[in-house]
């Protein structure tokens, strides 16, 4: 499989609501492949949702444990299928940069604690568990792309959020 | 963009505040062409301030932006001010070491802000937003300020938060100092 480009904002799919799977074919195997390899590639990248590179499925990888904020607290690699939060507590202000949205980051607000809920794509099973601190907003984000939804959206004042970024990692 | 090459200005508008002040400036600048590179406005007491960078596709001269915008400021009752920025001077430039957020509060008196200020700039601090509110009842009137500044290499957030100890107490005020850290998700 390969890195694929990152579509970027004011591309139409990124505010489209992406689709169900319905089966784990190997079209969805190789679309998981794809987003990891592109998070792999990314600099400091954490997750990739499927509507980033052109597939309005919903579909999204995470990664925390290698990052900073991350490392200390993770469910490892996540490759997510149809993810659903059921329940969800607490809140954070957080400044979030998106590949999607580059040169800009902006403060957003996201729950601190989500149990989440998907399908496996590497071992077919359904996954549940309660995600924490970085790995929640994150989660958070990539799920957020696949309801068409950025985080401009979400963002609460435009004036502490206009910096240019560097490595976050 | 265009490729043409860009000249800058930087304009700011302050006057009593009332409703079209943004559309009365904002639709000179679009007649003219400009574009709003970057703006912030705020009411402030009573008053409103428009300060903006804005562009535009070169020859254009200052007569001309000022020929436009000087009869919508006059109509709207505001002080104008336009000046043209050096090549390069609409370039951000920015520390690289850590963003902190700083809270200061407390009774109202001269100088807290002077005294913040000029203890952050002896290190090389560099303030990239500050807003400062006076709260509280006439008799007990509270002072606030948030800053947002980018620390120079080298300087932690705790060297920050030891450099405004001292204030704290001499002040007798409350500093938060928070660091922010951008994530790349």
């Amino acid at each position: 499989m390969a890195v694929q480009s990152i579509l970027k904002y004011p591309h139409p799919l990124l505010k489209k609501m992406a689709h169900r799977v319905d089966t784990l074919d190997p079209s969805i195997l190789n679309l998981v492949q794809d987003l990891l390899d592109t998070m792999q590639a990314g600099p400091g990248s954490v997750g990739v949702a499927a509507p980033q590179i052109g597939v309005g499925l919903r579909v999204c990888v995470v990664d925390v444990s290698k990052s900073k904020h991350g490392k200390e607290n993770n469910h490892g690699l996540l490759c997510m299928v149809n993810p659903e939060i059921i329940s969800r507590s607490g809140s954070a202000i957080m400044r979030e940069g998106c590949m999607s949205v580059p040169d800009y980051t902006g403060d957003v607000e996201r729950s601190t604690e989500i149990t989440v809920r998907f399908l496996d794509s590497r071992t077919g099973e359904q996954q549940e568990f309660t995600a924490s601190g970085f790995e929640a907003v994150a989660i958070q984000h990539e799920m957020d792309h696949l309801d068409g939804v950025l985080f401009l959206d979400r963002i609460m004042s435009i004036s502490t959020g206009l910096f240019r970024r560097k490595s976050y990692r | 963009m265009p490729h043409r090459e860009l000249t800058y200005y930087a304009v700011s508008v302050v006057g009593a505040d009332r409703p079209g002040i943004v559309a009365g400036i904002t639709e000179a600048l679009y007649r003219l062409g400009c574009n709003i590179a970057d703006s912030s406005c705020a009411m402030l007491a009573g008053e409103f301030a428009m300060i903006l960078i804005i562009s535009h596709p070169k020859p254009f001269t200052k007569a001309h932006l000022l020929e436009e915008l000087k009869p919508v400021s006059e109509r709207l009752l505001m002080t104008l001010s336009v000046r043209h920025l050096p090549q390069g001077e609409q370039e951000r430039k920015e520390n690289t070491g850590e963003i902190c957020q700083i809270t200061v509060y407390g009774a109202d008196q001269p100088g807290i802000v002077y005294r913040v200020t000029s203890a952050l700039a002896a290190q090389q601090i560099n303030i990239m937003d500050l807003q400062t509110k006076l709260a509280g009842s006439g008799e007990a009137p509270v002072y606030i300020m948030l800053l947002e500044a980018t620390l120079p290499d080298g300087v932690s957030p705790e060297t920050v938060e030891q450099l405004l100890n001292g204030l704290k107490e001499e002040l007798q005020v409350e500093i938060g100092v928070r660091i922010v850290t951008p994530v790349e998700l």
